[in-house]
């Protein structure tokens, strides 16, 4: 089967979780702060986190075509469902976006204009951290990315039915090439400027090099465990029957690999702050070790050392239940880290702004935090969110996988992709 | 790997060759009598080398203060030489291990030539932290061993100490590496071979007979090797970034360091290799085996690696800005503005804008402007590790102590003669050893069959007339 079809069952389903979603989301602002902090935070967490997974893809996608990979080519259509939800993930910014004007939010400390009117260090960064950079920096940037998508599935499908192969020399395909290749420096430099914007800003006062590659390589497991889950379900419905227990073994390593270099970004962005110890760095981690421990050591024990052990050995990409639990695991566990990014910076931020507002009156951060759900830790509201997003996700992934046959016919790598086979593994294994 | 391979894949051997072939072209250098080429060159890196030992015995008997350091720029072409040549030393292992585990067949091509290269070069770098310790005897103090020197003891803490683990592990790895690489080579040489040299490369091939279970244990090693080898390829570089990013140091203490040292190292590591490929294959007749497709792969590695360094370059710079930090603001205004404005300009013009010119295929394929780029790019490289140390250290927190510093010709000397050991070594490696993997350079000839042995099975060196129209050669 290379044609898929999403069924009714599947339909009502998703529908039902994104019902979930919204649910709780109402839930959430209903019961929330003055602010409505929570609610607003857990939107920006995933917003960003299933916007990031659909640029990534786009990357993964134009790094592998700039380096004639082969091995991938009969699963490329799942990449593509991905990146084209740069589409929706840009519109689930606009509410954000109209915040930031409205101040209907309080996300970014710097968007406050009375606050940045009286210190030095957002006053210095008001010519970036402002409303308009934000608006256009994601408006312009974000639809680049999508003209980029959606050039690239174009011809991609394209190919399908007016590709010629040998006979003229694959000239799709190496049109497909020429836009991946523009894309990649682009996306380098634009996706940095947007993460900067997007999060690293959240914690206003702070700044780290490391930030924008370390967020990057975050998306990038995420995407990976996304497909393999993804990949592992249709192929049970009975599609993909091209895809072999080799190219999960290559995804695997994928899963693997970039779990080990998220590790390394991580490491070298903690313990260079750690060691210089410089108090406007450290207070990053400050805040979230005495604050949130579990969150940071468990942000370590759920994308390095579970993946790095269950992944390890070269068989245990073979087997279909090591790889949806690993798979999981980093899912969720990057999920995390992007929430770890976003809560600290926000709730401080709003704890201010109600305490300055002659709110509740409590110190913002003179002394520990108590615990909250949805800050501290996810509540289930923060699950049933996600779960609605990820619902809408893998809706519109879906949806644009009927859009075009599973299987790329004519694109040059076809016999590689379904004679793919991982030394010193066969073929059929 | 997948036996199918894509009509839209380049040949890696042309000219038709057959395995026999393969054996010949490949063992011929190491067989007939030096070129005048070769004696030429080698009379001058032997020249040069003699100059470093000179250059060596001077700093010893005259002491550091022959070096122009001064107290404010307390590190200068010592330590960016050292890290330039650590650099340099990544792109062998990165060819063998990464490229190993990502099953890229063009790496057989050039992997043995970049491993050599890789060793000579970490040689080269050692040399420069020894020196600089002024007393070359003491140079096994680095070491943590029981001894009788009571507080004199290593500091754990120091990444100056990570250093020397880092880099003599890495040195270790690569050299086995390339060694077990080198094991059925030597013994094909062997079989060839008569009198002294039939003994000579008995010894080196360990008594390798080609038997299954030798190769299958040599597949086994191989794959375990790339497995310690590929975190090493990122921890050398890593640990390097360190001596500057745990410092508080503004223009040295920033978090990007490590990752963008690494893309850096194998920008530089892949600039060396090319400039000693453009050569070896001519002066030794390898265009067949190290054809254009492998040094148009290589470019794009160059261009790639090039525009990460720039993102890392332009981040540097706006987080400056950004910060709202005064002195991390300073810092890189006078990294861009200050004294040494022309080293910034040096490395943003050789690192970042020349390599762009990689974007067009032909120039990819342009042998000449492929060796002027490497050149550029070596010389870039060496700026960038300029402007980070010594930029920096120029003007620190005391504008009473701000200093300028120029290079005594007793530095000069050492980087060159580092040079004259480099090449030395690489020019004995080619007399000695087999410059391409001539078993696996086999290897891709039998798995993919018509596809990598070549289209066109006319004309000796089909890229040869493609070069003429370029004005080349």
């Amino acid at each position: 089967m290379n044609q898929f079809t999403l069924q009714s069952r599947q339909r009502t389903f998703l529908i039902g979780f994104m019902l979930l979603g919204l649910l709780c989301m109402v839930i959430t602002y209903l019961t929330d702060d003055a602010l409505h902090t929570r609610f607003w935070t857990n939107y920006l967490h995933n917003t960003v986190f299933f916007l990031g997974i659909g640029f990534i893809s786009l990357f993964i996608l134009a790094a592998f075509t700039t380096s004639w990979a082969g091995w991938y080519v009969g699963m490329k259509r799942v990449w593509e469902s991905f990146s084209l939800f740069l589409i929706p993930g840009l519109v689930l910014m606009v509410p954000i976006i109209l915040g930031l004007w409205g101040h209907f939010h309080h996300l970014y400390h710097w968007a406050d204009k009375a606050e940045v009117a009286k210190d030095v260090i957002l006053t210095g960064k008001s010519g970036f951290l402002n409303p308009v950079w934000y608006t256009f920096g994601t408006l312009i940037l974000v639809g680049a990315w999508i003209f980029f998508a959606l050039k690239i599935r174009q011809l991609s499908v394209l190919e399908d039915t007016q590709g010629k192969g040998v006979a003229d020399d694959f000239s799709i395909h190496r049109w497909i090439r020429f836009w991946s290749a523009v894309f990649l420096p682009i996306a380098g430099f634009s996706s940095a400027a947007l993460i900067w914007q997007w999060l690293m800003s959240v914690d206003s006062h702070w700044y780290s090099t490391m930030f924008a590659w370390y967020t990057g390589a975050s998306w990038f497991v995420s995407a990976m465990a996304l497909t393999i889950l993804l990949l592992v379900y249709l192929k049970g419905q009975g599609y993909f029957v091209h895809i072999t227990t080799n190219h999960f073994h290559d995804l695997g390593k994928f899963l693997f690999a970039f779990s080990v270099f998220w590790t390394y970004l991580w490491f070298s962005q903690f313990m260079l702050i750690w060691y210089a110890n410089i108090g406007e760095e450290t207070i990053y981690f400050h805040e979230r070790m005495t604050n949130y421990p579990a969150l940071f050591y468990g942000n370590l024990i759920l994308n390095f050392v579970l993946p790095f052990l269950v992944l390890m050995r070269n068989d245990s990409k073979r087997k279909t239940g090591i790889m949806v639990t690993g798979a999981v695991i980093t899912f969720l566990g990057h999920w995390l880290d992007f929430f770890l990014m976003v809560k600290p910076g926000a709730r401080h931020t709003a704890m201010e702004a109600l305490a300055s507002h002659g709110g509740h009156g409590e110190g913002a951060a003179s002394h520990a935090l108590s615990v909250a759900a949805g800050f501290s830790y996810p509540g289930l509201l923060e699950l049933g969110t996600m779960l609605g997003f990820l619902a809408f996700f893998l809706y519109f992934v879906m949806t644009r996988l009927e859009k075009a046959s599973l299987l790329p016919y004519n694109d040059p790598y076809l016999q590689e992709t379904t004679h793919h086979a991982v030394w010193p593994y066969a073929e059929h294994e | 790997m997948s036996a199918a391979v894509s009509a839209i894949r380049e040949p890696l051997i042309t000219g038709g060759k057959t395995y026999h072939d393969i054996t010949e072209d490949i063992c011929a250098p190491t067989e007939r009598t030096p070129s005048r080429a070769w004696i030429i060159a080698f009379i001058f890196a032997v020249s040069a080398l003699a100059f470093y030992a000179f250059c060596v015995t001077w700093t010893v008997w005259v002491g550091i203060g022959s070096w122009n350091l001064n107290r404010t720029i307390n590190w200068g072409w010592d330590i960016t030489n050292f890290v330039w040549w650590v650099g340099i030393g990544h792109a062998g292992t990165l060819i063998s291990a990464i490229l190993l585990l990502f099953r890229q067949r063009w790496r057989t091509g050039v992997n043995r030539a970049a491993e050599a290269m890789t060793i000579f070069a970490v040689m080269c770098a050692g040399q420069f932290p020894l020196i600089h310790m002024g007393r070359l005897w003491l140079g096994f103090f680095i070491f943590p061993y029981p001894n009788t020197r009571g507080p004199l003891w290593v500091n754990f803490n120091s990444p100056l100490l990570w250093d020397v683990f880092a880099i003599s592990t890495y040195f270790t790895v690569s050299l086995l590496f390339w060694y077990t690489g080198l094991v059925p080579d030597f013994a094909t040489v062997r079989d060839r071979a008569k009198g002294w040299r039939k003994k000579m490369y008995n010894f080196l091939s360990l008594g390798w007979t080609g038997s299954a279970k030798h190769w299958q244990r040599f597949e086994s090693l191989s794959l375990v090797l790339a497995g310690l080898a590929t975190p090493l390829v990122l921890s050398v570089h890593t640990i390097v970034s360190f001596d500057f990013a745990t410092s508080v140091i503004p223009g040295w203490h920033t978090t990007i360091f490590p990752p963008y040292f690494v893309a850096g190292a194998i920008f530089s590591g892949f600039a060396m290799v090319q400039t000693l490929m453009v050569l070896t294959r001519k002066v030794l007749n390898l265009q067949d085996y190290i054809t254009l497709e492998h040094i148009d792969y290589m470019n794009k590695i160059i261009l790639v690696t090039g525009t990460i360094v720039g993102v890392a370059y332009l981040t540097e710079l706006f987080i400056a800005w950004y910060s709202g930090y005064v002195y991390e603001q300073f810092a890189f205004y006078n990294r861009v503005m200050g004294p040494y404005f022309w080293a910034y300009i040096g490395m943003m013009s050789c690192n970042v804008l020349s390599p762009q010119l990689f974007w067009s295929r032909k120039l990819r394929r342009n042998i000449w402007l492929t060796f002027l780029m490497s050149i550029f790019v070596n010389i870039g490289m060496w700026f960038e590790r300029f402007v980070i140390i010594v930029s920096t250290l120029a003007r620190d927190y005391l504008p009473s102590s701000w200093s300028y510093y120029s290079a005594s010709w007793v530095e000069v000397g050492l980087f060159i003669g580092t040079l004259g050991l480099f090449f030395t070594f690489y020019l004995l490696f080619t007399r000695v050893a087999p410059v391409v993997a001539v078993a696996e350079v086999k290897s891709i000839l039998k798995l993919a069959g018509d596809q990598y042995a070549g289209k066109e099975h006319t004309g000796k060196h089909p890229e040869s007339a493609d070069a003429h129209s370029h004005g080349g050669h």
